[in-house]
């Protein structure tokens, strides 16, 4: 936890330039909505802001002050998370936070409550929320933390300050992967499938999902002879690897950057491949396929995947794809 | 850091400042007792970031040696752990020392714990009180004052404001108002002071009772400092902070009545234990509510009727009943609450009519004032 404002700043340079802002012109509002996907920094650049608010040292945040490292550690007293309690946020959590609210200050003459997951809090306690939130005191300021923005009331959202988290791009993602020891290939794969750099790592060092890899580059190469050995493939591998719904998912978006490198191959743009291992075969399939077909193949895996949500049976779904991969639509 | 210190007294202050800390925090760090050893003596402090407490115990009392001070410093321990080593430490002496990373010793005897402590760094702050704007009253002056206000704030979090006491010095008195909108109580004191300064502060309810619990009854002095986010109360070797409630309190002078059309003049128990009796039909129902009428010139009745469980009249002898005659209805607990919290056998009510609030204070003594608000039943 020792990120600077320049850290955090490269990753959402235009959320941290209008907190900044804000700090220097001295004119905090008593509402932000912090709203991103998972992994883009969130909870970072809440307590970072916190931090500034509170700070003693020279240039704030510090980190180092007495301030700085009792919000680090959940000791400052006038600093309030509130996270979802089991599923969702309580309404009794946000009564004792108004509880909290309507005494002076510990410390400081500002007090900060930050709520992660807000989209979780129930209806009664988002409205509970919501008077609060009209009626703020000089002085507080509310930090509210969500993925999901478009679950949370219209009338939480029009009182606060919006600040949108940008994901990730994958390139940074990947170079911190291989920071942390990942094989290139991996890293760009991984980068490719995910925001969060957690959930990165978890994934690239897992047994099963370097196993899923392996498979679905196989039923590729398979997939490029023309002959019912895919058919025979995908019984003997794949219907036992990936059981249920979210593995065929995850099996179908490898599929699908597959496809993708291809057509990036097709049309000159060889870097930043999601399977750079890949690129003899790759260029290789280029040249017996074209950019038309290739787009028809991506179209398919799509449609898959959108089946697949609406819960048709996976093995009939592949079989269905693998037919419509080979021999394009004239042949189902 | 390192000292030692006779224990039963060290276990008293441990169990004091213990009052003030939570089970249930959010903050780790309060989950602790903070100690800090200096020249003078040891401090420790416990707080729930409402109130605070701590509690020291000098080097020396009276000639006798408390405490052995050898090295200086502060540290954080839990304080459940804490407080449970202390009671059961073998010998009479306790010793305490900190290691590196806030690894702390207590030996006793043969018996030696390692405690893992926590960076009195991160411990809150509490705010550095200014020794002139002081004001001193009786320790025994203060609880009366905090039992017959506090039972009158409100037990709804609707209106945060209203579950403090209002505390507003002006001109040297100390005027002391709780208010839940459907009663209030008032208490008036002089307090002594140096300075002219006038506060207008609004003390949570918990907070107070928290704080007459702690204190002796004694004629001992206590002293009070105001700033503007802590109250803090002072009595011999005790700090008590408490966080002040934020907003402005409603203005009650108005809605005290300053002329009556109907006066009464009743003894105190009598009264309360006919209304208590009449409240034992009327508490099935949803308000408790019983009927006082004026039957003659010495002569009132208290009644309560629930259709579906019966009735009770009762005819209580008044000393005098001045002014228009009378029939009024109110909460039983909050008539009951209102007279237990006053002092003196002789009580005055002053009615201003049906539905108009109605106030009751001791005969010849105008420090304390209850005001109820009637409720309509016909």
């Amino acid at each position: 936890m020792t990120d600077t404002w320049k850290e955090l700043s490269e990753l959402q340079p235009v959320v941290l330039k209008m907190l900044k802002n804000s700090l220097e012109k001295n004119r905090v509002a008593h509402a932000y909505l912090l709203e991103g996907d998972p992994g883009t920094g969130k909870k970072k650049a809440a307590l970072h802001f916190a931090k500034s608010l509170l700070c003693e040292g020279e240039e704030p945040p510090c980190g180092n002050c007495r301030n700085c490292r009792r919000i680090d550690h959940g000791n400052h007293p006038d600093v309030h998370v509130i996270e979802p309690d089991g599923a969702s946020i309580k309404k009794q959590q946000i009564a004792l936070l108004q509880q909290e609210f309507s005494k002076a200050a510990v410390e400081a003459d500002r007090k900060i409550y930050i709520i992660e997951h807000a989209d979780k809090m129930t209806a009664s306690a988002a409205n509970s929320l919501l008077k609060f939130l009209e009626e703020p005191a000089s002085d507080t300021t509310a930090l509210l933390l969500t993925e999901q923005y478009q679950r949370m009331l219209p009338t939480i959202i029009s009182r606060c300050q919006l600040l949108s988290f940008k994901p990730l791009s994958p390139s940074i993602l990947k170079d911190q992967l291989i920071g942390e020891g990942i094989s290139i290939p991996m890293a760009s794969l991984v980068s490719n499938l995910t925001n969060n750099l957690e959930e990165a790592l978890r994934l690239s060092r897992e047994e099963w999902f370097a196993q899923s890899r392996r498979i679905v580059l196989k039923l590729h190469e398979v997939l490029q002879k023309q002959s019912l050995e895919a058919m025979v493939k995908l019984q003997e591998d794949f219907n036992s690897h990936f059981k249920d719904k979210q593995q065929v998912n995850l099996a179908l978006d490898l599929l699908l950057l597959l496809f993708k490198d291809l057509m990036m191959v097709q049309t000159g743009k060889e870097q930043d491949l999601a399977f750079p291992d890949q690129l003899a075969l790759l260029k290789n399939q280029a040249l017996h396929s074209s950019a038309g077909r290739t787009a028809e193949q991506i179209t398919a895996i799509l449609e898959a995947k959108r089946r697949l949500e609406s819960n048709m049976n996976p093995q009939l779904l592949m079989e269905q794809l693998v037919l419509k991969l080979q021999g394009g639509p004239s042949f189902v | 850091m390192k000292f030692s210190i006779q224990k039963d007294r060290f276990a008293q202050s441990v169990q004091d400042v213990l009052k003030a800390i939570s089970s249930r925090t959010t903050i780790p760090i309060l989950t602790g007792i903070k100690i800090d050893v200096t020249e003078e003596g040891v401090k420790l402090t416990g707080s729930d970031s409402d109130i605070s407490i701590e509690s020291f115990i000098p080097q020396e009392e009276e000639g006798k040696i408390l405490a052995e001070i050898e090295q200086p410093g502060s540290i954080v321990l839990n304080a459940r752990f804490f407080n449970e080593i202390v009671k059961k430490l073998p010998l009479d002496r306790i010793e305490i020392e900190v290691m590196n990373s806030f690894q702390t010793v207590i030996r006793s005897g043969q018996s030696e714990f390692n405690l893992n402590g926590l960076d009195p760094e991160e411990y809150p702050h509490l705010p550095q009180i200014e020794e002139r704007e002081v004001f001193k009253m009786p320790t025994d002056l203060l609880k009366t004052i905090i039992r017959q206000t506090v039972f009158a704030v409100s037990a709804s979090e609707t209106r945060p404001i209203l579950t403090g006491v209002n505390w507003r010095m002006e001109d040297g008195r100390l005027v002391c108002i709780a208010t839940d909108s459907h009663r209030l109580a008032m208490r008036k004191a002089a307090v002594e002071t140096d300075s002219d300064a006038e506060y207008n502060v609004v003390i949570p309810g918990k907070s107070l009772n928290e704080l007459s619990k702690i204190l002796d009854d004694t004629k001992e002095p206590v002293e009070i400092v105001i700033t503007d986010s802590q109250v803090l109360f002072r009595a011999k070797h005790l700090l008590f902070y408490s966080r002040l409630l934020e907003g402005n309190y409603p203005d009650t002078s108005r809605l005290i009545p300053t002329e009556s059309k109907t006066k009464l003049e009743l003894n105190t128990k009598e009264f309360l234990q006919a209304i208590d009796r009449a409240s034992l039909l009327a508490r099935e129902e949803r308000n408790n509510v019983v009927k006082l009428s004026v039957i003659d010139q010495d002569t009132i009745e208290i009644s309560s009727n629930s259709p579906e469980i019966g009735k009770v009249t009762e005819q209580v002898k008044s000393r005098s009943v001045e002014g228009d005659e009378l029939r009024i209805s109110f909460s039983a607990k909050y008539m009951m609450d209102a007279l237990k919290a006053l002092d003196g056998t002789e009580i005055n009510v002053q009615f201003t009519g049906a539905m108009k609030p109605f106030i009751i204070r001791p005969e010849q003594d105008d420090s304390t004032l209850q005001l109820i608000l009637p409720v309509r039943t016909y």
